[in-house]
């Protein structure tokens, strides 16, 4: 099985984070990490290497520091990486996102893209969906078991409140996958030695660029909450209290 | 049933040939590296012909990321890094040239300046964030081919004989009572020709290797503060960019070593902390407290109302300067920067001497992979460099600093004085000194009420604006580690805690760690009432509790590399 992980870098969950002056976006000056879910993805396209042989690609979009998640995959076992490295990349939709992955890859045929189910940051969870839609594959989301079968691939999604369901595709297919479908696997000194000699291709805006249009989402505006809960004490005697709190219920609130 | 943290016996381990380990990715541990890559590549660019390489130089690094176990103050006097990269202040990320300072002795209310000392003037240095400063640095090694392993520790020495041989780094994916889970992996024998060990303050296989060869025999044994660190955002105005403020005095008393720094840095930020010496007497004293009591100073308060705490964390520093360096190499190994104690306490700096020792270690490196022997005999070399270069003139000047306060603030102004017009000697060439946490008396020794120092003893409340309490300070230095594995904090005998020490000392490892580890829990069946709990989780790395623990019975051994806390910016 050849399988292509998509993977993204992320500002680390608890990094302190600044608005940007024009309060679009975060300040840069934080720590990244690989998307969670994107880790249990790379994880899960290496175990099923194991299983039935093949190749794993890694692939990302973003700008030079973005590097740093191919190089842990590299580590961990990947066997090659691609990087769409442009600073024009960083802030594109999932829409053209999904369009550079598809124009990046539109010679190589892979079986299996995974995707993680939504990034950390943005948390679209669209990025895969429409890679899908653009190559013409069939695809799923929210993936917890991945088993490969005579005709493709059974996968189990999660539903909501405990259901699962499974469903038969064909291949080539697109799978989002959920955080904890495995168990992480540590990158080793070996591994990490070894990832400096293996093949990065970088892609550059001139080779997809064609491919991508304006920006369909963008954010208008990016604040921090502000607190609006008030606590208020409402003292006195039992009985006062009571017809105090019936009397803001029903005609402050008005939820009685 | 506390377990903790050692290496899984009778497994098998991969190993991996190695020329040079270093041992930490700090300012010391990364221009060793970076030293040793230009004469490596001068050497082969000479003789292109010869077989040195770069390809086995490695350097360990427990954070996840280079520079996030990095916490200073910082200035930085450029002095060695002028030498080791000319022309850095060009691309080094260096938030301002210092404009201005003042030193400020405080009272609870008042404050008084004080002309400030020779020592203290700093002009011609740098307010930088050590932590970028370091990923900046780190990535310069990287780009000269060196191969950075971060999130990965060095937890034993190899030995063959009397010569250290290689590292084993850190088994990874082992539970809470010590069992392998199902994506362990067992950590490494990186053989070595030779390993540098730059740890930072207080290194646990620094404290193996001296504790086995008796490093530091001849030596004063090393004393250490402990730096309490907030990094602020303020309104604009209040500090000017590359203001200096040092300050001695409140909340401390007379009888405890340390004050306060204010560094104002680019955008608003003000770097602020308070060192406490960990030689004070009372064992109720706690170091995050006392920095939130400074913050109550009216000085300070005006300073920083109306911002925001965006920081925090904590690091211990060596004091004890030259007398207490001990052996600096041996068979198979040398040791740079604060893990041997290279810092000018009088300055409060020790960046720039960390990154001098760095590069002669690298240099004595280099002859010996041109000699191919990494005997004593040819590293010793490192401890010749040292003393014949600008750091012992620098240190031999403020040899008996430390020393001189250790029966307190007025008698260590009196020795402070007279080491100045006297090279530092005072009142003689070596004075000696004791080991901080012998100092720390026993609570029957003590006025219940805590006496003078009442208002610094136990827990600070915090007010969630200007004060904050432990837990609070804690969530912001984002430390954070994988939760299923043993307790990193190895106490040797957990009955000297449940039974002595809650009666002695009342406990106060709850007190002088700044990460809320250590906990004296409800339990009945203990005789007096209190267990000993930890939550290692909330560990920032500073080694405070491996200094100042009366009894020494505690070890810090590192984690699960990739865990710790995260200095973004500090």
């Amino acid at each position: 099985m050849k399988i292509l992980v998509c993977m993204k870098q992320v500002p680390q969950k608890d990094a302190p984070l600044k608005l940007n002056e024009s309060g679009t976006w975060i300040r840069e000056d934080v720590s990244y990490e690989v998307n969670e879910p994107d880790a249990y993805a790379l994880e899960e396209a290496l175990r099923q290497r194991e299983k039935h042989k093949g190749e794993v690609v890694v692939i990302t979009s973003g700008p030079a520091r973005a590097q740093q998640v191919l190089r842990e995959a590299l580590a961990k076992g990947a066997d090659r990486a691609i990087h769409l490295e442009d600073e024009k990349f960083v802030g594109l939709d999932a829409f053209n996102t999904a369009k550079a992955i598809a124009a990046a890859i539109k010679d190589e045929p892979f079986d299996l893209i995974f995707t993680g189910l939504q990034s950390d940051d943005y948390g679209y969870a669209q990025t895969g969906v429409i890679l899908a839609e653009l190559l013409g594959w069939p695809h799923a989301t929210i993936i917890m078991q991945i088993e490969k079968t005579d005709a493709g691939i059974r996968v189990k999604r999660e539903l909501e409140a405990g259901y699962f369901q499974f469903v038969d595709m064909p291949l080539p297919a697109v799978l989002t996958i959920q955080s904890g479908i495995n168990k992480l696997r540590y990158a080793t000194l070996i591994g990490i030695k070894q990832a400096k000699n293996k093949p990065l291709r970088k892609v550059t805006l001139a080779e997809v660029g064609g491919a991508i249009g304006n920006n369909l989402q963008k954010i208008e505006r990016l604040y921090v909450p502000q607190k609006t809960k008030k606590t208020e004490y409402i003292e006195g005697p039992a009985g006062e209290v009571a017809k105090k709190l019936v009397d803001k219920l029903r005609n402050e609130l008005r939820v009685l | 049933m506390l377990i903790f943290r050692k290496p899984i016996e009778n497994i098998e381990r991969p190993q991996m040939p190695a020329d040079v380990v270093i041992v930490g990715g700090g300012p010391a541990g990364m221009a060793c590296a970076l030293r040793l890559a230009q004469l490596i590549d001068a050497h082969k660019a000479a003789h292109p012909d010869s077989e040195l390489s770069k390809e086995n130089v490695y350097v360990l690094e427990k954070a996840r990321e280079i520079g996030q176990h990095c916490l200073s103050g910082a200035l930085l006097d450029p002095r060695s890094m002028r030498e080791l990269l000319p022309g850095f202040e060009k691309q080094a990320p260096l938030d301002a040239d210092v404009t201005k300072e003042a030193v400020y002795f405080l009272t609870e209310k008042s404050k008084f300046k004080i002309p400030t000392p020779p020592f203290l003037r700093d002009h011609g240095n740098y307010v930088i964030s050590l932590n970028r400063f370091v990923k900046w640095l780190g990535s310069k090694v990287e780009e000269a081919g060196i191969t950075v392993f971060t999130g990965f520790a060095g937890c034993e020495l190899l030995y063959d004989g009397d010569r250290v041989s290689g590292v084993q780094t850190d088994d990874k994916g082992v539970d809470k009572e010590g069992q392998q889970k199902s994506n362990f992996e067992p950590g490494y024998d990186l053989k070595a020709k030779v390993v540098i060990l730059a740890e930072g303050p207080r290194g646990s296989l620094t404290k193996q290797l001296t504790e086995k060869f008796d490093l530091a025999k001849n030596a004063n044994p090393q004393t250490y503060g402990v730096g309490v660190k907030e990094l602020w955002e303020v309104p604009p105005g209040r500090i000017a960019k590359g203001e200096v403020i040092y300050t001695m005095g409140w909340p401390l008393t007379t009888k405890e070593y340390g004050g306060a720094w204010i560094y104002g840095s680019s955008n608003n930020v003000v770097s602020l902390g308070f060192v406490t010496g960990l030689d004070y007497p009372d064992p109720r004293l706690d170091p995050q407290h006392v920095l939130q009591d400074f913050k109550r100073h009216p000085f300070v308060e005006k300073l920083l109302e109306g911002g925001k705490m965006i920081r925090y964390g904590a690091k211990s520093m060596p004091y004890g300067g030259w007398w207490a360096l001990p052996a600096l190499a041996g068979n198979g190994w040398m040791m740079i920067g604060d893990t041997a104690g290279f810092l000018n306490a009088a300055r409060l700096k020790g960046i720039h001497l960390a990154i001098k020792s760095g590069m002669l270690a690298a240099e004595t490196a280099f002859d010996a992979l041109l000699k191919n022997d990494w005997s004593a005999a040819t590293l010793d070399a490192f401890q010749k460099k040292v003393e014949s270069s600008w750091v012992k003139e620098e240190l031999w000047k403020v040899r008996n600093l430390h020393q001189g306060f250790e029966h307190g603030l007025f008698a260590g102004i009196f020795h402070t004085g007279l080491q100045m017009i006297t090279g530092g000697r005072g009142l003689r060439n070596r004075y000696s000194a004791v080991a901080g946490y012998e100092r720390m008396r026993k609570l029957a020794e003590l006025p219940a009420d805590g006496g003078a120092e009442k208002n610094l003893l136990g827990r600070a409340k915090g007010d969630g604006k200007l004060t904050f309490d432990k837990l609070t300070d804690l969530y912001h230095s984002g430390t954070k580690h994988e939760e299923d594995q043993p307790a990193h904090l190895v106490i040797h005998d957990t009955n000297i805690c449940n039974v002595r020490c809650v009666k002695e000392f009342g406990s106060p490892c709850q007190n002088f760690c700044p990460a809320n580890v250590y906990e004296m829990v409800d339990d009945s069946s203990q005789p007096n009432g209190k267990r000993i709990s930890l939550n290692p989780s909330n560990c920032v790395h500073c080694k405070t509790c491996d200094i100042q623990d009366p009894y020494q019975i505690i070890t810090w051994v590192p984690p699960e590399g990739g865990g710790g806390p995260n200095y973004d910016g500090m």
